[in-house]
């Protein structure tokens, strides 16, 4: 589904922050990436969500090399992968409802299409009490559930997590990657969650992708 | 009311703008287009008051000719007069004709000379006064011909007048026009720095949409209507001020203004009154100002999206 090939990736002229990553992700399966601050794991979710090129490499993604492509089908594929981040990232001013619905009204979809499935998908993250509230009243495990809600609403093929647990506590963080691997486990979805969280990952069988300094190993 | 309107318009999918409504930027920017609606239709509407003011004088003016007997040494001015009166009055397309008075000669003369001047005793040129029933009609070049025969006469079409007048009143309808398309200049690019200023304040909102996978159309799509909605409120609320600013304007003229001023006015700007057709002409600006900032606006977030990406 993945595949890197010798990538390498620097901003401007500055250094090399990934060298020569070359793995393969299979469709199903979920990966942690995991690596100090400033290891790149930023970068790596940013390549995958195909909103940076390589500097050089090759990046291969549904069978297509992503660096031949024009904007159109860059939309088209970013569009089968969903984005969870460490901040939330939902608009205030939008209800939780309306947030997670937003990837459905950007395929123009209409409201009356939608409306059962994001109730439902509230529901089983545990929302369907606060689908009319803003983002503003809920507290960071509630905002971190309907930021995944929004991310897995048009069924992607492939779920990034930058950080997911970054902001609730250990417990929290604990049940919010179960509700990943109830993702990956019922809809089959790739998932690659980036955490520095080491506790966490025990806790798992899930292969680590480790970045140290722009390089990566995978240890299954 | 405007918000109940505007409540109307067509959204696109959802309930919910993706844009925020309320924001410092677009509250600014609905000032700033309110001030150049009522600045465009303010400027429409004096150019409308004075074009049409210009039609009627020229059309009062037309329907006039001036006859003019100087005096000369050994006619009788008075024979003079009725014959020029019946020459004109046996001309075609002649309504009628009349001789000035002495007195109403010395009222004519009365701002150079002072009041109360007996001009019985000097010799100063009379006037005709001429009605053309049909100024096309009217055959004027008959009328010379047989003035002619009346030694000390002259025909005045008040041509080269009107010719000053539809001069004047085209420079400044085409000053007015300059002024307009100055304040379009001006409200274009005020939106382009709205939009952009707009687009940095909700830069969170553009990142999000783009990593949920909207296209850049889609997004300039959102921004747009939310411009649109701005640029109708500005015009609306714009124009209705440029239309309260006339009637305002009317009435002080009327009320305020001694009444040789208000004559002077009147005579220079009518009586104020846009009538239907001005009023019809001026709430033209505010489709006019909403579609332009639409446009500017969309024109300006897609340029925006794309030096982003």
């Amino acid at each position: 589904m993945i595949e890197f090939s010798d990538v390498g990736l620097r901003y401007g002229n500055g250094p090399e922050i990934l060298k020569d990553l070359t793995f393969a992700i299979e469709p199903g399966s979920f990966h942690f990436l995991t690596g100090p601050s400033g290891s790149g794991k930023t970068s790596l979710l940013r390549l995958l969500l195909l909103s940076l090129k390589p500097s050089r490499g090759r990046v291969t993604m549904f069978g297509e090399d992503v660096g031949n492509l024009d904007q159109d089908r860059l939309l088209q594929m970013r569009r089968h992968i969903g984005i969870v981040f460490q901040e939330f990232r939902l608009l205030d001013h939008l209800t939780t409802f309306e947030n997670v619905a937003l990837p459905l009204r950007v395929l123009g979809q209409p409201e009356s299409e939608y409306r059962p499935n994001v109730t439902e998908l509230l529901e089983w993250v545990g929302l369907g009490e606060r689908m009319h509230a803003l983002p503003t009243l809920l507290s960071g495990g509630e905002k971190q559930r309907a930021a995944i809600a929004r991310a897995v609403i048009a069924r992607p093929r492939i779920l990034l997590a930058d950080e997911p647990t970054g902001n609730v506590d250990p417990e929290l963080s604990s049940r919010l990657v179960h509700l990943f691997a109830e993702l990956n486990r019922t809809l089959g979805m790739t998932i690659i969650l980036a955490t520095h969280e080491l506790p966490l990952l025990d806790r798992f069988p899930y292969p680590r992708m480790v970045l140290n300094k722009g390089e990566l190993t995978i240890h299954d | 009311m405007i918000r109940q309107a505007l409540s109307l318009l067509p959204r696109r999918g959802g309930a919910a703008p993706i844009v925020p409504e309320k924001s410092v930027a677009g509250r600014t920017l609905l000032l700033l287009i309110t001030i150049m609606a009522f600045l465009s239709a303010v400027t429409l509407g004096g150019v409308m008051l004075v074009q049409k003011s210009a039609i009627a004088w020229s059309a009062d003016v037309g329907r006039e000719l001036t006859i003019q007997i100087r005096p000369v040494e050994g006619e009788v001015m008075d024979s003079n007069l009725r014959t020029a009166v019946s020459l004109a009055q046996s001309t075609p397309g002649v309504a009628g004709a009349r001789a000035l008075t002495l007195e109403e000669s010395q009222a004519l003369l009365a701002p150079w000379l002072g009041a109360g001047l007996d001009l019985s005793a000097i010799a100063i040129p009379r006037l005709i006064v001429v009605q053309l029933a049909d100024p096309v009609e009217a055959d004027i070049e008959q009328l010379q011909r047989n003035l002619q025969a009346v030694r000390g006469a002259s025909l005045d079409t008040h041509a080269a007048w009107r010719q000053q007048l539809n001069t004047m009143a085209g420079t400044m309808v085409l000053s007015g026009l300059l002024v307009l398309s100055l304040i379009g200049v001006a409200t274009v690019l005020a939106i382009i720095f709205a939009t952009r200023g707009a687009m940095a304040s909700n830069r969170e909102i553009v990142d999000v949409l783009h990593f949920i996978g909207a296209s850049n159309r889609f997004i300039a799509g959102e921004f747009q209507g939310r411009f649109l909605s701005i640029g109708l409120q500005g015009g609306l609320l714009g124009t209705v001020l440029a239309i309260l600013f006339f009637a305002l304007i009317g009435a002080a003229a009327g009320s305020v203004l001694p009444t040789e001023a208000t004559a002077q006015v009147g005579v220079l700007f009518g009586q104020f009154l846009l009538g239907w057709d001005g009023i019809f002409g001026i709430a033209l600006v505010i489709p006019v100002i909403a579609a332009l900032t639409a446009i500017t606006s969309r024109v300006t977030v897609r340029r925006y999206l794309s030096e982003a990406s």
